[in-house]
């Protein structure tokens, strides 16, 4: 299951969801952004119960990762009710992915 | 581990050596698992445009060639687990790899786990990873467009990335502790000829200076002694790269520089244990030298399974 792309208005949508929301913010230039994505793919089939596991393209809605304190990229952001709970800049690892989402949720 | 399941062979890393090691030992019959712990490719996956693996006449991007390579072991029944492999029982019978995701067990296992940029040192250097302190200037390399960076090193890959920055960045400093280069001549010349290009030769760099995000670094003079500021907004660290040998320890014999010690068989120190790639001793790290090294221990391994040695 693959990591659906969000603009703006869905993310508004979905931050303030049931489910946490995890965005992944990317842009097409970016060769680290490729290299996350099939373990990203993978994080979305496995926590589609739990977690709404969304994209973001920086090139095209900017201002989200901005208001997020997005710096650099890949960086994955977890939103619960609207706010940041924690992120994580270039995981090394899908194990790192898992990790981060364990433990930002237990918080 | 009773009814667990026994894989014929075992990869540990979805670059180019791991995955032509899983496309020969899948053609070979062999049931075959390539445990990866973030997407194909390997340090390949981050290279911009490969232009030296024949057969691509107009060059392909890492990253479409490692799922290519990925795509065709899987075509012959090669799986691929996305799974962190934290330690390894290599000498056990059968072999265990404990991951992210479970326990493994195989009767032969192949190390292609890579390499890894060499880090600096100084301190706030993890910190400031992402926040103006880049290994990998294909990858981070547009961040700087139209600013100012530096790049550490001195060697064909420092000169590539001082090369591809001045055509996005504003101005680019090479810092080198020696006074040349040790970089082929095709890298030199036009870095040479580039506008906007300097030198700072016989320089280490002696520390970070931030406001949370790098604004410069503190340059040495390695022969006066005598430290400069220099205000940058990017600094690449080009210095080599370092095996990621650490299931090994203990296990493998290892040469002086940390890497799997193995020759052209693939062999490592211990039997059904084979390293392919640039984590084992070599002359020369490509890709190509890596695919061979895969299609060598497939064909060791067999041997192995065999019963010989």
């Amino acid at each position: 299951m693959a990591a659906m792309n969000i603009n703006a208005e869905e993310f508004r949508q979905n931050v303030m969801g049931d489910k946490p929301l995890l965005v992944d913010f990317w842009a097409p230039w970016c060769g680290y952004c490729r290299r996350i994505g099939p373990a990203y793919d993978q994080i979305a089939g496995e926590y589609s119960d739990r977690l709404t596991v969304a994209k973001v393209n920086i090139d095209e809605d900017g201002q989200l990762a901005k208001d997020a304190g997005v710096e650099v990229i890949p960086t994955l952001v977890l939103y619960r009710d609207g706010k940041v709970l924690g992120s994580i800049v270039a995981p090394d690892s899908k194990a790192a992915i898992d990790r981060f989402i364990r433990e930002t949720l237990e918080q | 581990m009773s009814g667990a399941h026994v894989y014929d062979m075992i990869v540990v890393g979805g670059g180019p050596g791991g995955y032509t090691a899983a496309l020969y030992a899948a053609r070979a019959g062999l049931d075959t698992l390539v445990l990866e712990k973030l997407s194909a490719g390997g340090q390949m996956a981050l290279t911009e445009v490969i232009d030296n693996y024949p057969g691509y006449e107009e060059g392909i991007d890492g990253f479409t060639l490692g799922e290519k390579m990925q795509q065709q072991a899987q075509r012959f029944g090669a799986k691929t687990g996305y799974a962190q492999v934290e330690r390894a029982d290599l000498t056990a019978s059968p072999k265990v790899l404990h991951t992210s995701e479970g326990d493994f067990y195989a009767r032969t296992v192949v190390l292609a786990t890579g390499a890894d940029p060499r880090q600096l040192g100084l301190e706030n250097e993890t910190a400031l990873t992402g926040r103006g302190v880049a290994y990998c200037a294909a990858c981070d390399g547009m961040r700087y467009k139209g600013k100012t960076v530096a790049v550490v090193g001195g060697g064909n890959s420092a000169a590539e990335d001082a090369l591809l920055l001045s055509r996005i960045a504003e101005k680019v400093i090479l810092i080198h502790r020696r006074d040349t280069l040790r970089a082929t001549k095709v890298y030199q010349q036009p870095l040479m000829n580039a506008q906007n290009v300097e030198f700072r030769w016989n320089s280490t760099v002696t520390e970070l200076l931030h406001d949370g995000k790098l604004t410069g670094v503190k340059l040495r003079d390695v022969n006066t002694g005598e430290e400069t500021v220099l205000p940058c907004d990017g600094l690449f660290i080009s210095v080599g790269r370092k095996p990621a040998s650490q299931l090994a320890e203990g296990q493998l014999e290892l040469d002086a520089g940390g890497y799997i010690a193995a020759d052209e068989t693939t062999k490592t120190s211990v039997p059904g244990v084979f390293a392919v790639g640039d984590v084992r001793t070599k002359l020369l790290r490509q890709v190509v030298t890596a695919v061979a090294d895969g299609a060598v221990a497939v064909h060791m391994a067999e041997e192995y399974l065999a019963g010989g040695v």
